[in-house]
């Protein structure tokens, strides 16, 4: 299912400018490469605070990178220069953030339909996708509720369905379903894993859930306490499709898990 | 007879209905007791220094029969709705052109909050000087103290906006316009009107504070020339009808708030 590389990222650093008066600040992110195949399921765990957001952020080009490279589609874009910066690649790395970041003042339906009206995409096809998607996680019914009157759970899936929508070839997710309750987690896990298998898009997944990060991935990427740095790289012997709930029983789970766990510190 | 269940709910219902009552009762006590005490004032202290409440009603009603007072409403309101639409499209512009400049908003920042100190009242000597004794130095009153309310609001409205929802709509795909018009614009809204609930009623006052300088027309022109004639009747009559004025159009803006900001959560029993 692999293909080539479609993100790669070679020497990647980050430490924020340094405040007026103290000492520089420290790395956050040091001399980190890795690559993305085209069609993968790729989990990065790691520890609170071990930058995970950063590198998204990074990689979705909301910001810059202090050093290093970054190529997709085997084009090198630059990282450090805030002004060349061009916020999602021209719409081909979606990103889902770890809050919904829904616009308070649009309904569910146009909160979806947001990205396509300001690509000006919006037909009656990508209408009917919009709707095909609110149908597929459940949200039936809410098309004409503010975010306010969603459940957090709602919520996550009306943000994650407006990055599908427009279908970018690369997603990013930040910690999707962190704040959610093991049931609701569950549910939109098996959500996403379905939305991924009929698509197959690229999907790069951080997590501080080491269960969640087997469950989903095809490859697991663990990154060491900041600075971060490549701790560990697991490719996931779990064949698909998988029972998310059931994933713990599956024979190669423990051995998989006991490796990532000493490896997070 | 009574089951305890009934007995215990009858007192929790009970007050809130006579408070509502008390309320209300209260408000019409309250507008007979200012009624009461302005035609006690006006029986002790003589119609030269206040007039009596029937006769002001009287004058109100004559003058509208007449159309005098309808003409000086309509030149009071041009004045004012010409000035704020200045003022209030300035207020807006500005912010959002300074946000495309960080540097020269840095540059400018203090000439702007210098010169929201300069009492703008005191400049109608010269705007009669410079714009002469038509509309023009009335206009650039009232556009003057619309524009620093909307401006300032508008600039700090700018400034809260989520950042997040700014990064999260370019990843999307929104072009710096979409995100001005669509992002800012709605996250500022509650800001904005804030600021219009202090801009409209001073476009009037401003208007009319005009008028009293310059001009032969309008509710400041209609208070000042009864004042200078002694008719303290026509003085409480134009200050009546002003006040009817902005109240009318503050009633107006809050439906409008209503209606624009239906989508916020909160707020919604915390208006003034």
């Amino acid at each position: 299912m692999a293909g080539a590389p479609v993100l790669e990222v070679r020497g990647l650093s980050k430490r924020f400018a340094d405040r007026a008066g103290r000492e520089p600040a420290s790395w956050v992110i040091k001399d980190l490469s890795f690559a993305v195949d085209e069609g993968e399921f790729l989990t990065i765990i790691g520890p609170s605070g071990s930058g995970k957001t950063t590198l998204l952020n990074v990689l979705a080009q909301i910001e810059t990178a202090s050093a290093g490279e970054l190529f997709f589609q085997s084009r090198t874009t630059p990282v450090d220069d805030a002004k060349s910066l061009k916020p999602g690649l021209s719409c081909r790395i979606g990103y889902v953030t770890q809050e919904d970041n829904l616009l308070p003042w649009r309904t569910t339906l146009q909160n979806v339909l947001f990205p396509l009206l300001v690509q000006r995409r919006l037909d009656s096809e990508t209408r009917a996708r919009a709707q095909s998607l609110i149908r597929a996680v459940g949200l039936s019914g809410f098309e004409n509720h503010y975010p306010h009157e969603l459940s957090g759970g709602m919520r996550k899936r009306a943000s994650l369905i407006r990055t599908l929508v427009y279908d970018p070839p690369v997603i990013l997710m930040d910690e999707p379903f962190g704040a959610l309750d093991a049931q609701t987690r569950a549910q939109l896990q098996e959500d996403l894993l379905r939305l991924w298998s009929l698509g197959r898009k690229t999907i790069v997944f951080v997590t501080h859930d080491i269960a969640e990060a087997i469950a989903l991935g095809d490859r697991t990427l663990v990154l060491s306490r900041s600075p971060a740095t490549l701790a560990g790289e697991h490719t996931n012997p779990i064949p698909r499709p998988r029972d998310i709930r059931g994933i713990m029983t599956h024979p190669q789970f423990a051995a998989l898990y006991q490796r990532i766990r000493g490896e997070v510190q | 007879m009574t089951n305890p269940e009934e007995r215990l709910a009858m007192p929790k219902v009970a007050p809130i209905r006579s408070g509502q009552y008390a309320i209300i009762a209260g408000r019409i006590g309250l507008a007979v007791a200012l009624l009461g005490a302005w035609k006690l004032g006006a029986d002790t202290a003589g119609p030269l220094y206040v007039a009596d409440p029937g006769m002001v009603l009287q004058r109100i009603i004559s003058d509208t029969l007449s159309g005098s007072l309808v003409r000086h409403v309509y030149v009071t309101l041009r004045l004012s709705a010409m000035g704020f639409a200045v003022g209030c499209a300035f207020g807006v512009a500005l912010p959002f052109l300074l946000r495309r400049m960080p540097r020269l908003t840095n540059a400018v920042e203090p000439y702007i909050l210098a010169s929201v100190g300069v009492p703008k009242y005191a400049l109608v000597p010269l705007f009669i000087l410079w714009f002469g004794i038509d509309d023009a130095p009335k206009l650039w009153l009232v556009g003057l103290l619309v524009f620093y309310p909307i401006f300032i609001a508008v600039f700090a409205g700018i400034r809260n906006v989520d950042r997040r929802l700014i990064s999260m709509a370019r990843v999307l795909g929104a072009s710096e316009a979409a995100i001005s018009r669509e992002v800012i614009w709605n996250s500022l809204l509650p800001f904005f009107f804030a600021a219009l609930k202090i801009a409209l009623p001073r476009a009037v006052s401003a208007a009319i504070i005009g008028e009293f300088l310059v001009g032969n027309e309008g509710l400041g022109y209609m208070i000042e020339y009864s004042r200078q004639n002694l008719d303290t009747t026509g003085v409480f009559a134009g200050i009546l009808v002003a006040t009817a004025l902005v109240l009318a159009i503050n009633a107006l803006l809050l439906r409008f708030d209503h209606r624009l900001n239906a989508w916020r959560p909160v707020d919604r029993h915390m208006e003034l």
